[in-house]
């Protein structure tokens, strides 16, 4: 088992995953119009605001993992410098990220809340910004949430690649999508389940606490949400048997994970509050047509921890190839 | 409503596109493999001959002051508890270091000599090094939070002397010289093909041979 990399990681790797997916969710329904079929949007309000936070939190979580980087701090620079590694890549992701998912959650906000707009705009001591609120709101909006949806693809995917970059050190990080595909299953794994957790926290979520949201929005979304879950464990199915057909370390951290050390994190803190749950309470939702709290709250919580637990679980099951 | 979900669309494509392209390209793309120079040491252990006593793991640690319990080497017991061996395992120096390529800071680095340095005042201690160099020969030090490996004791080395763990084998398993020299025993030995890279399917062409027995 891998020691060097712990629960630090593991949480900013969720964190990242999340953000990304909770803007690609909140981009998707401005783009698909459906942010604008009622006055006020919860879920593309949480959706464009929180992942600036999120993956900011993250960010300061990496660096306190990091050694001499954390005692001098002006070593972090050098990060951006070998472009040969995934995490100047992922570094360089994070810097473009921030800013740009911080700018389109306000002007989500400022478009939700024209109130607070107002009031900004009679403030004199941002008269000098004045020249910006010509800007069409909604148009630069687009603009940030599209630029934010590719650094947000960008962003999930790395998250993935970074650990099976490592290659045949950690054979399990690398395993293959199938034996005989040579396209490593981390990235896309890693990307569907930040989709997965972005509607998790934005729609279950928010929009079952909010305005009960399956009620007369989006209906094809459990349908979708379904999808994913089912995709998802397509996945992480694929992900096992290819590991155990690999053998070696790799078939250790498969049995690990079904059967081993790690089956209780596995089975109870992420296939059922994951995959289970929200999967039955979402049939049950499409064909009522809408989420109870319990349902939508509980499947929203279920899929945001098992997303964490998920990456928690790749870290530490990773085993070293043997010599 | 038509354009900007074109537009959306487009751009998801875009950066779909960019995202899978990249390490693709970078597979496309010849790597600094062509002009690798070739490595300039070797070290060769004769695992028939080592007894697995660790005067190389101690005389490690004392010359590079390394706290109790740390070196830069360590050993892996094969075989089985009749006709057991022992695998001594320390940085392969490899010529296609998979830790250099994934260190984010340029820390880690190949001489031209090829021998894989750590320049300990890039280093963040990210250990994404440790992850990905599949022989663990990576060693991570608390107390400056930087990581740290072999360095084939490379002053000494230039000074015209021994790594530590060479001198202080007492069966005289590890045997230590210039590749670019065809007289020297090492250069010989390679030229023979009796000492082999472990485990040349990493792809990683390390400049440590093993002599190994198969069982
Ligand atoms: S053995 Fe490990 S640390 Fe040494 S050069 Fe190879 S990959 Fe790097
Ligand atoms: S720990 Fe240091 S040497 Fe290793 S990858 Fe990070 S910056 Fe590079």
């Amino acid at each position: 088992m891998q020691t060097a990399w712990g629960w630090l990681p593991a949480i900013y790797l969720f964190l990242g995953g999340m953000g990304a997916g909770a803007l690609i969710i909140a981009a998707t329904f401005e783009f698909y119009g459906k942010r604008y079929q009622y006055d006020f949007c919860p879920t593309t309000l949480v959706g464009a605001t929180v992942p600036g936070p999120l993956v900011i939190l993250g960010t300061i979580l990496l660096i306190f993992d990091l050694g001499a980087g954390l005692r001098e701090p002006w070593r972090i620079l050098y990060m951006f410098t070998h472009f040969s590694s995934v995490m100047t890549w992922g570094v360089w992701l994070l810097t473009f990220f921030i800013p740009v998912s911080l700018i389109y959650g306000f002007l989500e906000s400022v478009d939700t809340f024209p109130a607070a707009r107002e009031w900004l705009k009679a403030r004199r001591w941002l008269r000098w910004t004045r020249f910006l609120w010509n800007l069409p709101l909604r148009r630069t909006k687009r603009v940030f949430a599209g630029i934010g949806v590719v650094l947000a693809l960008g962003v999930a995917i790395y998250t993935g690649i970074l650990l099976s970059a490592v290659g045949p050190a950690i054979p399990f990080w690398s395993t293959r999508v199938l034996p005989f595909i040579p396209v490593p299953m981390m990235p896309l794994l890693f990307l569907v389940s930040a989709l997965s957790t972005g509607i998790g926290l934005t729609v279950d979520l928010v929009g079952t606490l909010t305005v009960g949201f399956m009620e007369h929005r989006v209906k094809s979304l459990p349908w979708i949400h379904m999808a994913f879950i089912g995709v998802e464990t397509l996945l992480v199915g694929l992900l096992l048997i290819t590991a155990l057909v690999d053998g070696g370390s790799a078939a250790q951290s498969a049995r690990e994970i079904v059967a081993g050390t790690h089956a209780v994190v596995f089975w109870v803190l992420i296939i059922i509050p994951g995959f289970v749950y929200p999967f039955v309470v979402h049939a049950y939702a499409a064909g009522l047509g809408r989420h109870s709290l319990a349902s939508g709250v509980g499947s929203g919580v279920g899929i945001v921890v098992a997303g964490l637990f998920l990456r928690y679980l790749i870290l530490v099951s990773g085993i070293p190839a043997a010599l | 409503m038509e354009i900007p979900r074109r537009r959306f669309l487009g751009l998801v494509a875009a950066g779909a596109a960019a995202v899978v392209g990249a390490p693709l390209l970078k597979g496309v793309l010849p790597a600094t493999a062509g002009e690798r120079p070739k490595a300039r040491y070797a070290l060769i252990i004769d695992t028939t001959k080592c007894t697995g006593c660790g005067a190389c793991i101690e005389a490690c640690r004392l010359r590079n002051h390394l706290p109790e319990g740390v070196s830069y080497i360590r050993r892996i017991v094969k075989g089985n508890d009749r006709k057991p061996w022992f695998l001594m395992i320390q940085c392969q120096h490899c010529a296609n270091p998979p830790c250099a390529t994934v260190c984010p800071t340029n820390a880690t680095y190949r001489r031209e000599d090829g021998v894989v340095l750590i320049d300990e005042r890039l280093c963040v201690g990210c250990k994404y090094c440790m992850q990905a160099c599949p022989y663990q020969a990576r060693v991570y030090d608390e107390e400056r939070g930087v990581a740290d490996k072999c360095w084939l004791c490379l002053p000494w080395v230039l000074g015209g002397g021994l790594p530590a763990c060479v001198e202080a084998c007492i069966p005289g398993a590890r045997l230590f010289g210039r590749t670019d020299d065809p007289e020297s025993e090492v250069a010989q030995l390679i030229a023979s093909g009796r000492a082999k890279p472990l485990h040349p399917e990493f792809g990683t062409e390390p400049s440590i041979l093993y002599y190994i027995i198969e069982e």
